[in-house]
C-alpha cells in the first residue's frame, strides 16, 4: 500500500516591502528587437543555402575522417588500440507532421509567359507551397499589373491584397512589396513582388485595378511608403497627426507614448486630484492632467 | 431669392446602425448624395503588430477579435494558412469538424447581418428572431470550445479535442427547426413591400466594377459572378460537399438579401453532409510543441461569411514568431466601394448601404 | 376635498421618502446611449435580444442620441482615435449620468497593449461599474447593470456634489 499523498502548501514568496512600481521597461511589449535575417523567400538564395549547407556537411565529415587517421596513426605509433572509426552523423529524422514547402523551379505556364514577355524586368519567378511568385524590378511593377489583367492568356481580374514587409537587415532594399492577384475565370493565383528601397515611391496600381486604393494607403500608414499617382495619399487607420509607420521593426508595439492620453477630468476635476495625491502617497507615478 | 448650398454631414462614429465605429463624411444637396468618404480607424489596435511579436499558436486569439460575427470563419483561415507555411496536413475528421463548425458561424453571422440590416431599415422584429436563433449557435459554440463569441475555436494541425457528447443532437435538433426559422423570416420580408420599396434598386454595384474594387463575397455573387473560395480554391472538407453557389443579377440590396438567405439554407445542406457523413479518426495532427519555421511566405484566403478573407504570413527561419502577419479583410475592401454605391442616392439609401455590405469594423481596422 | 397640511415633522419624512423615490425611478429606467465599439456590442446586443431581455430592466430602450440617455455603456476597444469622440459624448449627457465599463477593453486596455489603444476608458471618464470578460457573458453584463441599479438606489443627491462643496464650501 503506498503512502497517502498530503498536499503540500506552496510556497508563497514574501510580498517585496515598499510601494509597487510596474517596471514598464522590462516588459518584452516595449523592448525592440531588430531581426538580423532577411526572410525574403527566393529559390536562388534557397538553393545557395543547400549547397553551402551541403558543403559545410561534406567539409566536416572530411575532417572527422583526416582526425581519425591521425588518431589512428598515433595510436599505432604509441602502441595502443586505435580508435574506433568514425560513423558519418545521419541528419535527425523527426517523428512529426511538419513538412516545409521549399522553395522549387519555376514550371507553371504563367510564370513562363511573364519572364518572356518583361524579359530582364523579372528579376525572380519560383514556385513555393502550391503558390507563383514573381519578383520584378521595381520600376516595372504598372508593366507587369496592365500584363497581368489584360493578356488574354493571364486574365488575372482582380487584386486581392497588396501588403509590405520591412527588412532592416537587408542590403540593397529595405521593404518588399507583394501582389497578390486572382484570376476569377482561370481560378489561380499569382504573387507579385518588389524590392523597394527607403525613400523610393512606386507606381501606384490604381490605374490598374482600383481597388489597391485603400490598400496602399494603408501601407502608407504602417511603412511609410508612398505611392506615385495615387488619388488620396493620407494616412487611413492611424490619426493624421500620428507621427512614425508602426509596423517597421524600430517601432515598439506599445509605440511612443501616443497613447497615453488623460484628459479625464470629472465634475469639478476633484475626485481626479484627490486621487493623484493618494497616488503620490503610495508612491505610483501616474500622468498629470493637461490644465486645458 | 432661394440659396442653395451643399450641407457636409457627418455620419459620425458613433450611430445608431450597430456596425461599429465607422464614420462617413457625406456631402448633400438636399437629400441626395453628392460626395461620400467613409473614415476608418477608429477601432484600430496594432494587431498586425502585436501577432509579430506573438508565437504562430498565439495568434489564433487575435482573429477572433477581428470579425467577432464569426470568429471561427477567422480561426479557420489562420489554421490553414499556418499548415500551408509549415506544410502540415490536418486528418480528415478535423476537415469535417471544422467544415461544420465554419458553416455554423456562417449561419450566426448571416444571422446577425439579417438582423441589423433589418433593424436599420426599421423592421425591428427580425430583430429579435434572428438572435433567438444565433443564442443556438453560440450554445453549440459554447459546447465545443468554452466560449460563445471569441471561440480560437481550432490549433494549427487540427482540433484540441473531439466534439463533446451530445453535440450531434444538439446540432440535428437545430437543423430540423432552421428551415421553419428561414421561412419565418421570408414572410416578414422578402414581398414586404415596404422592405422592397427600401431595398430593390438601392445601392447597385454592377460586376465590373465590383471585380475592379476587388469585392468579394455576397455583394460580388449578387452581381452575377459566381465566385466562391469554397468552390474555386477548395479548402477543408468542401471539395467533398455538395452544394449551390446562389448568385444573382440585379446586383442591388434586395439581390444581395436574397443570395445571403439562400446561403443559409445551402450552409445547413453542408451542415447536415458534415453531421452524416462524419469519418472517424485523430482529430490533431503530430506537431512539435514549438514550431520554428523556415524562409517561407504563404497567401491563403478562405471565404469568410463577408467575403474572402486572406492571410498572408512570412516566416523567419528559426523564429517562433511570424515575421509578418497581415490579413486581407473583406470589410476593408468592400467598403472602398460604398461611395459608388451610395453616391448619386438618398440618404436613407446610405444605412440600406452599409447594412448591405455586412462590415465588421474590427475586421476593417484590425 | 382638500389635501391635509403635513406637520414639521412630515414634512422631513417626505423629503427623505422623495430621494428614494426619484432613485427608484432614475435606477428602473436608466437608459442607455448606443456606444458598441467593438466585440463586446454583440453581446450587449445579445442581452437586449430575445434570451437575455435587458428590456425588462426598464433600459430596453437605447437612445441613439446621448442628449437623451443617461447611462454609458462601452462596449469595446478605446483607441487613441476614438478618445476624444467619447469624452464629447460623454459631455454630451446631462446629469445625472453613469457609465458602465463593459469588457477587457474597456477596463484595463483589454488583450490589446498596442501603441494605438488606450489601456481602459476610465483614463478619460469616470466609470461607474466594471465588468471584466472577453466578452462578458450577457448575464454577465446585466449582473454589473444591476449592480449599478443598486448602486442608483442608495446614492443620495448629496453625494455626486459632496466632494465639490467640501473644496469650495
Amino acid at each position: 500500500m503506498t503512502d497517502p499523498i498530503i498536499p503540500q502548501a506552496p510556497e508563497v514568496p514574501e510580498a517585496p516591502a515598499g510601494p509597487y512600481v510596474y517596471d514598464y521597461a522590462a516588459s518584452p511589449q516595449r523592448q525592440v528587437v531588430m531581426p538580423k535575417t532577411v526572410p525574403l523567400p527566393s529559390y536562388r538564395t534557397y538553393q545557395a543555402e543547400v549547397k553551402a549547407a551541403a558543403e559545410a556537411d561534406e567539409a566536416k565529415w572530411k575532417k572527422m575522417q583526416a582526425d581519425y587517421e591521425t588518431a589512428k596513426a598515433k595510436a599505432e605509433a604509441e602502441g595502443k588500440d586505435a580508435p574506433k572509426p568514425p560513423v558519418r552523423p545521419v541528419p535527425r529524422k523527426d517523428d512529426n507532421d511538419v513538412k516545409i514547402p521549399w522553395p522549387q523551379e519555376a514550371k507553371d505556364a504563367d510564370l513562363l509567359l511573364l519572364q518572356a514577355a518583361l524579359g530582364d524586368k523579372v528579376e525572380e519567378i519560383f514556385e513555393q507551397a502550391g503558390e507563383l511568385t514573381c519578383q520584378v524590378a521595381k520600376d516595372a511593377i504598372l508593366e507587369a499589373l496592365h500584363l497581368c489583367r489584360d493578356h488574354a492568356d493571364l486574365k488575372y481580374e482582380m487584386l486581392a491584397d497588396q501588403s509590405a514587409t520591412h527588412y532592416p537587415a537587408a542590403a540593397g532594399f529595405a521593404f518588399s512589396v507583394v501582389y497578390h492577384l486572382t484570376s476569377i475565370s482561370r481560378r489561380k493565383r499569382l504573387r507579385l513582388r518588389i524590392l523597394v528601397p527607403e525613400g523610393f515611391v512606386p507606381e501606384s496600381a490604381c490605374a490598374v485595378y482600383p481597388s489597391a486604393n485603400w490598400m496602399e494607403r494603408e501601407i502608407f500608414d504602417m511603412l511609410g511608403i508612398g505611392f506615385a499617382n495615387h488619388p488620396d495619399m493620407t494616412r487611413i487607420l492611424c490619426p493624421d497627426d500620428w507621427e512614425g509607420h508602426a509596423l517597421r521593426k524600430d517601432y515598439p508595439v506599445v509605440g511612443w507614448g501616443q497613447r497615453d492620453v488623460a484628459f479625464r477630468e470629472d465634475r469639478g476635476g476633484m475626485i481626479e486630484r484627490i486621487a493623484l495625491q493618494k497616488a503620490g502617497q503610495l508612491g505610483i507615478n501616474l500622468k498629470q492632467p493637461k490644465a486645458e | 431669392m432661394f440659396k442653395n448650398e451643399e450641407m457636409e454631414i457627418n455620419l459620425g462614429p458613433q450611430h445608431p446602425s450597430t456596425h461599429g465605429v465607422l464614420r462617413v463624411k457625406l456631402r448633400l444637396d438636399g437629400e441626395t448624395i453628392t460626395h461620400c468618404k467613409p473614415v476608418i480607424g477608429y477601432l484600430h489596435r496594432g494587431v498586425e503588430k502585436i501577432c509579430e511579436n506573438q508565437s504562430f499558436f498565439q495568434g489564433q486569439v487575435w482573429t477572433d477579435r477581428m470579425d467577432y460575427c464569426s470568429a471561427v470563419a477567422n480561426n479557420l483561415g489562420w489554421a490553414e494558412a499556418n499548415e500551408k507555411l509549415f506544410g502540415i496536413t490536418v486528418p480528415r475528421r478535423a476537415q469535417y469538424i471544422r467544415t461544420l463548425l465554419n458553416e455554423f458561424n456562417r449561419l450566426a453571422s448571416h444571422l446577425i447581418w439579417l438582423a441589423t440590416h433589418a433593424l436599420d431599415i426599421g423592421a425591428m422584429t427580425v430583430f429579435l428572431y434572428a438572435f433567438r436563433e444565433r443564442e443556438d449557435i453560440l450554445d453549440m459554440n459554447e459546447a465545443f470550445c468554452g466560449s460563445r463569441l471569441t471561440t480560437t475555436a481550432f490549433r494549427i494541425g487540427g482540433l484540441r479535442e473531439d466534439l463533446p457528447p451530445g453535440f450531434e443532437k444538439m446540432a440535428r435538433k437545430f437543423l430540423a427547426k432552421f428551415p421553419t426559422c428561414l421561412e419565418e423570416y421570408e414572410n416578414l420580408l422578402s414581398e414586404n413591400r415596404i422592405w422592397k420599396k427600401r431595398t430593390v434598386g438601392v445601392a447597385l454595384l454592377s460586376a465590373d466594377d465590383a471585380i475592379a474594387l476587388g469585392v468579394t463575397g455576397p455583394v460580388l455573387r449578387a452581381a452575377g459572378v459566381p465566385y466562391d473560395i469554397r468552390k474555386a480554391f477548395p479548402y477543408a472538407a468542401y471539395s467533398e460537399m455538395d452544394f449551390e453557389v446562389p448568385t444573382q443579377t440585379a446586383a442591388d440590396t434586395y439581390a444581395r438579401y436574397l443570395v445571403r438567405m439562400a446561403e443559409m439554407r445551402q450552409s445547413a445542406r453542408i451542415i447536415q453532409q458534415c453531421l452524416d457523413g462524419l469519418p472517424e479518426g485523430p482529430v490533431m495532427a503530430k506537431i512539435p510543441k514549438i514550431l520554428k519555421a523556415e524562409v517561407n511566405e504563404v497567401y491563403h484566403a478562405t471565404e469568410a461569411p463577408k467575403g474572402e478573407i486572406g492571410y498572408y504570413l512570412v516566416g523567419e527561419k528559426g523564429s517562433a514568431n511570424p515575421y509578418r502577419f497581415h490579413v486581407r479583410a473583406p470589410g476593408f475592401i468592400n467598403l472602398q466601394s460604398l461611395p459608388k454605391m451610395a453616391e448619386g442616392g438618398l440618404i436613407a439609401d446610405i444605412v440600406a448601404a452599409i447594412g448591405t455590405l455586412d462590415i465588421v469594423l474590427g475586421e476593417i481596422d484590425r | 376635498m382638500g389635501v391635509m397640511q403635513p406637520s414639521a415633522f412630515e414634512q422631513i419624512l417626505i423629503t427623505t421618502k422623495v430621494e428614494k423615490v426619484m432613485n427608484w425611478s432614475r435606477a428602473t429606467s436608466v437608459w442607455p446611449v448606443t456606444f458598441g465599439l467593438a466585440c463586446c456590442a454583440i453581446e450587449m446586443m445579445a442581452a437586449g435580444a430575445s434570451r437575455f431581455d435587458f428590456d425588462r430592466f426598464g433600459a430596453g430602450i437605447f437612445r441613439a442620441t446621448p442628449r437623451q440617455a443617461d447611462l454609458m455603456i462601452i462596449a469595446g476597444t478605446v483607441t487613441y482615435k476614438m478618445a476624444p469622440v467619447i469624452k464629447t459624448l460623454y459631455d454630451q449627457m446631462p446629469e445625472p449620468k453613469w457609465v458602465i465599463a463593459m469588457g477587457s477593453c474597456a477596463t484595463a486596455g483589454g488583450p490589446f497593449d498596442s501603441y494605438h489603444t488606450v489601456q481602459g476608458v476610465d483614463k478619460i471618464i469616470p466609470v461607474d461599474v466594471f465588468i471584466p470578460g472577453c466578452p462578458p457573458r450577457p448575464e454577465s453584463l446585466i449582473y454589473g447593470f444591476m449592480k449599478l441599479q443598486d448602486k442608483i438606489m442608495t446614492s443620495s443627491l448629496a453625494d455626486r456634489y459632496k466632494d465639490i462643496f467640501e473644496e469650495v464650501g
